[in-house]
């Protein structure tokens, strides 16, 4: 239930475009966030509208994948301090976005930050439209992968490829077979940032060469409740199809509104929402 | 730079140059030896960067105004020279250090460095330390290429194949043009560490993908800061070895044959660091 609940609260965030801060639509108390034991070592923070963050102990301090919004620092750090008394070290970012990396201003002075070099690129080059002003890049990339070594454990992040912007990482535990995929996979339909180096075409593509390369069985997604390896290959053959249609209507000449109302009450994409800003222009001409 | 700080550099960089071949003849300069005595000298290259060159590889510094990146940081014993060297140019403290291969006269002391810097090199050259059970393991490594922001200044560290081992990485300097070539570039020509997965084979394809860089100026791994025609000449002896050598070795040549070319050749080909591994190369080639 808390899934859902926290699953429509970010449907709500990304549909609303002048999301800059927390959406101003509620008024109730924001939800508490959830955490929750993945495996030894590792935890999952679950709310704050914003990306999924890993919590990875060891006995030489933490390693976090994403760290959501900036307003979400402190309670992060609370959840944190709820199972470790172990400093956070690290932060892996999964991409640019400011409900994943969003909390860099806070974390920059205390742990080092690792991105994709695209992803560093996309904040200083403010190709979110909706960013906070000021948001920090990663001071350390990485074009392949990066692995960290922390008390005798092991993290990879790794780029595969185009999907949901151009500098998505995926990483991964290898001693436990989790995977944090970042927004290349969440309980909402693909969400394809264009104007951030986004593609439809290479997202299913990406998603076959992580299946295809790495050994796990658990998946953290961007958003949305932790999931097993059947379920991303659910998500991946589900946007396969929804690329397979909307390409379907657009050779049949169909323009961009007729292709809006068919995603509106096909998939839900709102009006007003990101998809139709970001991801239905590009889908209009990388589907031609 | 003035002249006489030209020969003085000169001088002590073929007296080092020395000092190198003796040390990486000698892989373990333990047993009887003094407390060694750090002696090294910085040197400006350019705004902002610096190098320091004496004992082991030579290090690089790059301030920015949010703190201070070194490439290669010499033996254990030269850290506190290496410190004080740095504060004679800024009061920065060092952040990042970029090892550009496992070797210990680049890596010396990395453990020094661990609890305040972040230090990073390619993972073929962690795989390597931890292989030997060397001192000083990095916590970060790469595959490809890491970039560093610092301050508003970039480096960018890539590995682009084997040569001196599997897991060698230049720094590039964009802003200045200036590039840190680690050993695969370094003064006595090129010396393969097969048993940390070197190549003589792939040295001179490496160095024709680092040449793609657009740079003027090289720091090698050892020797005096040098221009980029250096680090051609480089290539063209790394290219030049497997292609004699392999035709030698397939016409039946012995190696005392093949060492009398290299001697022919002079250069980069009559270092001991080449003339000794004529054995391993020669195995590689054949």
């Amino acid at each position: 239930m808390v899934f859902l609940a926290l699953g429509g609260m970010w449907v709500a965030y990304t549909q609303n475009p002048k999301g800059k801060q927390a959406p101003a639509a509620q008024t109730k108390a924001p939800e508490p966030f959830t955490l929750i034991k993945i495996a030894d070592d590792l935890y999952d923070i679950d709310g704050g509208q914003a990306g999924n963050v890993a919590v990875y102990i060891t006995n030489e301090g933490v390693i976090l994948v994403d760290d959501k919004f900036e307003q979400n620092f402190d309670e992060i750090m609370a959840n944190v301090k709820k199972v470790t008394n172990q400093p956070v070290k690290y932060i892996l970012s999964t991409h640019y976005h400011a409900d994943h990396s969003g909390g860099n201003t806070r974390w920059a002075s205390v742990a080092e930050i690792i991105s994709t070099r695209n992803a560093h690129d996309g904040i200083v080059q403010k190709k979110q439209s909706n960013a906070p002003e000021g948001m920090v890049p990663a001071r350390v990339t990485f074009t392949d992968e990066t692995d960290v070594f922390l008390g005798g454990k092991e993290v990879r992040a790794k780029y595969y490829g185009r999907g949901h912007t151009n500098g998505d990482a995926f990483v991964y535990f290898p001693a436990l077979k989790v995977l944090h995929t970042g927004d290349m996979f969440t309980s909402g339909t693909p969400l394809i940032d264009y104007p951030g180096g986004g593609s439809i075409v290479e997202w299913t593509k990406t998603l076959d060469a992580v299946m295809g390369s790495l050994d796990f069985d658990t998946v953290i997604p961007g958003h949305g409740p932790v999931s097993k390896k059947a379920d991303l290959l659910t998500y991946r053959n589900k946007a396969a199809d929804m690329r397979t249609r909307v390409q379907t209507l657009i050779r049949q000449g169909k323009n961009q509104d007729d292709v809006g109302k068919f995603m509106t009450a096909e998939y839900k994409w709102a009006p007003d929402s990101l998809n139709m800003q970001w991801s239905l222009p590009g889908m209009m001409t990388e589907l031609r | 730079m003035s002249r006489t700080l030209l020969v003085r550099l000169s001088a002590s960089a073929i007296a080092l140059g020395c000092a190198w071949v003796a040390y990486t003849q000698a892989p373990a300069p333990q047993g009887k030896q003094q407390a060694k005595q750090a002696n090294n000298t910085i040197s400006k290259v350019a705004e902002d960067l610096y190098a320091i060159i004496g004992d082991g590889g030579n290090s690089t510094v790059y301030v920015t105004s949010e703190g201070v990146i070194l490439v290669d940081d010499k033996f254990e014993y030269d850290g506190q020279d290496i410190v004080d060297k740095v504060k004679s140019v800024t009061n920065q403290p060092i952040k990042y250090v970029l090892n550009t291969h496992l070797h210990g006269d680049h890596t010396g002391s990395n453990e020094r460095f661990l609890p305040t810097a972040e230090i990073i090199a390619h993972k073929n050259a962690r795989d390597n330390m931890v292989k030997n059970k060397a001192p000083g393991v990095m916590r970060v490594v790469f595959t490809d290429e890491t970039d560093i922001f610092l301050g508003g200044k970039e480096v960018r560290m890539k590995w682009y194949g084997r040569s001196h081992t599997n897991g060698d990485a230049v720094v590039y300097f964009p802003a200045l043009k200036i590039l840190a070539s680690g050993d695969m570039g370094a003064n006595n020509g090129p010396n393969v560490d097969f048993a940390n997965g070197g190549s003589m084979k792939e040295w001179g394809k490496t160095l024709d993908e680092v040449l793609k860089l657009d740079f003027d100026t090289v720091i090698p791994g050892h020797g005096p800061v040098s221009k980029r025609q250096y680090l051609v000449d480089y290539r063209d002896v790394a290219t030049k070895i497997p292609v004699t050598v392999t035709s030698m070795v397939r016409e039946g040549k012995s190696k005392d044959d093949i060492a009398k070319v290299f001697t022919a050749n002079g250069g980069l080909w009559v270092n001991p660091n080449v003339v000794n591994k004529l054995d391993q190369i020669m195995a590689e080639l054949k």
